[in-house]
């Protein structure tokens, strides 16, 4: 067994569904509330058949939770590697925080003199957030990246027709884009000219001039890009596409590599949304509860989303109405608990920390890089900056694939890395260490991929092609659960 | 930096592995002239930990809440009691800090979570299949509404009045950018016009999304629609507020939905300030391969063990890019987990009890009420519409009644801004004591 070795043995529990674990009849739980007779034309469409939820005690429902939480993965867990998901420490004291009853416990609807204190904070993360990205325009609506990406669109737009010029609706995506670029394009009523990535992994400008024309609405674009790379001509290519009338909206997704060191703003991006569940260490939760706010310059912010909260001579409130705003795109101001996490963390760097963040994450992905650029082909040689992007190459001439590499990590007790994206090289492994990791993770995750890489090299691969032979589950049966769907359980199923 | 593990001595050691001599060449492909000087951002100086908690904490005691006031706000947002359990299990690491389950045999607890979610709130609902969220209410029924578009390859979309101003405000922005048209139909006296919206029903409708209980509160029978639907090839979605109504009322799939979304904030999440939220997505089985968002699925794994994946994902963006069912990745996952974590708790018993309650407040409420305040007529779950002689008797009111630590409703022109100013959107749940609403009264009284 490898001394990297950190899966699970002994009172590893297997764990029924709740269903399975019910009784007959549903255990009652002591509620607050008033009881008395309901009108007879409310009872008229009383349900007829009760839902079948199962009704556990409170004892057997924390066991069922907790045992299936030892099931999973979490960074508090071990490292979480994956490229282009900035999987970062997420602070304690920030979960304290966004329980307090008065952050927690507020209706959206309250009266704004009572709700003071939270719109303090959200309208300092406002400012934060301008002064960070250089775009001094702020919503905190969008409720994850994707949103954001469709509110950006959504005001190049409005911002388009302004100027009469609504027919522009091109937007231009390098093929290393992640899919939600596009399929926000098409959400918003675009259509999406894929642009062919340089030799380098960067935009190509060459090709960039060749689709820039008056049809063009924008250009979308991840800066450093999803091989990791800095688009070095930044500037260049923004100056394009403004000389060619469109708009440059900056998917922020890798804004982990640029805080505190250089401004989109400053890069002539017009745009930017900010996933603060990345790069401000808001908990991912299982797939979410993100947040994207859109930071925007001038000449967009006439058309930011209502409701806006504006600082008034009286205290801060809430604007609901604005002729020349989209409208909303969530039907509350944002993800309130996830933004007050995002502020906190931002609070503990403060100005004369905050450009470490990108320092140590840009630091350790190097570092990564370093040591394992000979044992794993790197398809974009030079500095990278917060990821670093590796292929299956050499392996691949040993029957190696990426999927093996990855399934083999897990024995090895890591989290694989972002697999088979960015989709411009062939069996990509990106990698992203963020700055919350210590030399001696990475020195570990290191030592298991040249382990991997010499069993490889080595022919010793049955473990690989079989990997992960230690979680609880081994490869499960993706294409049959397709082919097939079972998305809610019957007792036939059992 | 406390939350930066490095020590100089390891950075120096890093910097050397790599070959460069300085922190700043790592970054020398950015043009210098892009280049900020560290420390120069224009903000406040790094708070230690005690700083921040302070910080934060006065900034909360200068909000009032429900924790200290009675709450009679709703529109979406419902002041339910929340075990302390939900928030255990949710605090739990391994689920708080765990991303999307895209690595299954490490992620099972999540996704049989999930799949737990999927089945309790498709058995709520009445539906067959569910996915694993939305942001919120609002954006669910657009998506609804998109979604109806693709199943029926027609364009135009009927909303009834009655659905919640903010849901139809987010649908018709996402809607506007794309061909085709949405219509409001008008509703009256704060119940849904269900001849209006069966009228409005045609042969190029895709869908029509009514609310049930509707915005106002009110129970209405959605018969006449799903035959209006049936007759016209259209699909009939459901949006709600409140989940638990379902608990105590006929379960929309139960009435023929189509589509049934809505807001699963009152399954044992906090109101938080308008998020997170849950939004909730439910479809016939049929359809599923035009459902956005991302869903679980029961499978095996190479010893033939149950397991549960993500599954069906050539409809999402990830694969599928500008072609995908919806642009939504990041979606309310943790949510999830707490909806299931607190309907296992509750279980039928419970939610039932949880709704009749709520609905049982408002009824003591409304017939407890003064003559010079009118409520809207007809079957109500737990919210309803006082109206006042004018706006200025109805404020007076709400003022005197948040002197008494009660948020007394919602001046309905804030979410509806046609509405006239002198009607309060009320709801009620099982938070709501005897003595709250003999305190809202005597509130009452007190302006009459």
């Amino acid at each position: 067994m490898s001394e990297h070795y950190s899966g699970t043995h002994g009172l590893q529990h297997e764990e029924p569904l709740v269903f399975e674990r019910a009784h007959e009849e549903s255990v009652s739980i002591h509620l607050p509330g008033v009881e008395g007779d309901l009108p007879d034309d409310l009872t008229s469409f009383a349900r007829r058949e009760a839902a079948g939820i199962p009704g556990l005690s409170e004892p057997e429902t924390v066991r069922h939770f907790v045992r299936l939480s030892q099931w999973n993965h979490g960074i508090e867990t071990g490292f979480y590697p994956l490229g282009s998901c900035t999987m970062k420490y997420n602070p304690r004291v920030n979960e304290t925080l966004a329980r307090l009853p008065g952050l927690a416990q507020l209706h959206p609807d309250q009266p704004e003199h009572t709700v003071q204190g939270i719109l303090a904070l959200l309208y300092e993360l406002q400012e934060w957030l301008g002064e960070i990205a250089g775009l001094p325009h702020v919503t905190l609506q969008p409720a994850a990246g994707a949103q954001g990406e469709l509110t950006g669109l959504m005001l190049i737009r409005a911002a388009l027709a302004a100027k009469g010029e609504g027919y522009r609706t091109k937007v231009l995506v390098p093929d290393s884009a992640h899919g939600t670029n596009p399929a926000s394009a098409s959400l918003c009523g675009m259509e999406t000219v894929e642009l062919k990535s340089g030799d380098d992994g960067r935009m190509d400008i060459d090709v960039l001039k060749a689709h820039l024309d008056d049809d063009v609405a924008a250009l979308m674009l991840t800066n450093p890009n999803t091989a990791g790379m800095f688009e070095s001509d930044i500037v260049e290519i923004c100056r394009l596409v403004h000389e060619a009338g469109g708009f440059v909206y900056g998917d922020g997704a890798n804004l982990n590599a640029l805080v505190g060191i250089a401004k989109a703003g400053d890069m002539g991006i017009d745009c930017l949304h900010i996933n603060v569940h990345k790069t401000f260490s808001t908990p991912h939760g299982g797939g979410g509860p993100g947040g994207g706010p859109v930071v925007v310059n001038e000449t967009l912010a006439p058309y930011l989303p209502v409701p806006r909260i504006e600082k008034g001579d009286d205290g801060y409130r809430l604007l609901h109405d604005d002729d020349q705003s989209i409208g909303p795109v969530l039907g509350s101001i944002g993800q309130s608990g996830v933004l007050l996490r995002a502020a906190a963390y931002i609070a503990a760097f403060g100005r004369e920390h905050l450009h470490k963040i990108a320092e140590d994450a840009v630091l350790n992905a190097n570092y990564v890089l370093a040591r394992l650029k000979d044992a794993y082909h790197v398809p974009f040689p030079g500095l990278c900056k917060h990821e670093c992007l590796l292929t299956d190459e050499i392996q691949n001439r040993h029957g190696i694939k990426t999927l093996d590499i990855a399934k083999r990590l897990i024995d090895l007790g890591f989290h694989p890395m972002t697999v088979y994206f960015p989709l411009i090289v062939h069996g990509a492994m990106l990698i992203e260490p963020t700055e919350t990791e210590s030399k001696e993770t990475l020195d570990a995750f290191c030592e298991a991929m040249l382990e991997i890489a010499a069993a490889s090299e080595a022919g010793d691969t049955e473990d690989m092609h079989a990997a992960p032979l230690l979680p609880i589950r081994s490869r499960l049966d993706e294409t049959g659960a397709a082919r097939k769907p079972i998305l809610v359980w019957t007792e036939e199923e059992s | 930096m406390r939350f930066l593990p490095h020590t100089e001595r390891d950075r120096s050691r890093m910097l050397e592995t790599i070959g460069v001599s300085g922190m700043r060449d790592l970054f020398a492909d950015i043009p210098a002239d892009l280049h900020i000087e560290p420390g120069s951002l224009d903000m406040p100086d790094a708070l230690h930990e005690a700083g921040i908690i302070r910080k934060f904490t006065q900034a909360a005691e200068q909000n009032r809440h429900a924790g200290n006031t009675r709450c009679f706000l709703g529109g979406g947002t419902y002041h339910h009691f929340v075990p302390a359990v939900v928030d255990y299990v949710i605090g739990r690491g391994e689920f708080l800090t765990a991303y999307t389950p895209y690595q299954p045999e490490i992620s099972q607890g999540t996704l049989q979570a999930l799949f737990e979610f999927q089945t309790m709130i498709a058995r709520l609902l009445g539906m067959e299949v569910c996915n694993a969220s939305m942001y919120d209410a609002a954006t669910s029924v657009a998506e609804a509404a998109l979604m109806a578009r693709r199943v029926t390859r027609r364009e135009r979309v009927v909303l009834a009045g009655s659905v919640n101003p903010r849901y139809r405000t987010v649908t018709h922005n996402y809607l506007s950018r794309i061909s085709g048209s949405s219509v409001d139909v008008p509703c009256s006296g704060f119940a849904t016009d269900v001849d209006a919206v069966v009228e409005a029903i045609d042969g190029e409708t895709a869908c029509v999304i009514v609310q049930y209980p509707d915005f106002y509160g009110s129970v209405y029978d959605l018969a006449s629609v799903r035959a209006a639907c049936d007759a016209a090839g259209a699909l009939m979605v459901v949006a709600f507020s409140d989940a638990t109504a379902f608990a105590l009322i006929e379960a929309p799939g139960s009435l023929g939905a189509d589509i049934c979304v809505g807001s699963g904030q009152a399954l044992g999440i906090p109101m938080g300030y308008g998020g997170p939220q849950l939004g909730l997505f439910a479809c016939k089985k049929k359809h599923v391969r035009q459902m956005p968002g991302r869903v679980c699925g029961m499978t095996h794994d190479a010893r033939d063990r149950r397991g549960f994946v993500l599954t069906l994902s050539t409809r999402e963006q990830h694969i599928r890019r500008e072609k995908a069912t919806s642009n939504i990745c990041s979606n309310q996952g943790l949510m999830c987990t707490a909806a299931a974590a607190y309907m296992s708790l509750m279980g039928d018993a419970g939610l039932a009890t949880v709704a009749r309650r709520s609905a049982a407040a408002l009824s003591r409420l409304v017939s407890g009420l003064p003559d010079h305040v009118r409520a809207a007529s007809g079957p109500r779950f737990n919210e309803t519409v006082l109206s006042f002689a004018d706006g200025d008797s109805r404020d007076h009111f709400l003022a005197g009644a948040e002197g008494c630590d009660i948020f007394a409703g919602i001046p309905l022109e804030r979410i509806d801004p046609k509405a006239e100013a002198c009607h309060l959107l009320v709801a009620t749940t099982e938070m709501i004591e005897a003595e709250d609403i003999a305190d809202y009264h005597a509130a009452l009284e007190a302006v009459r």
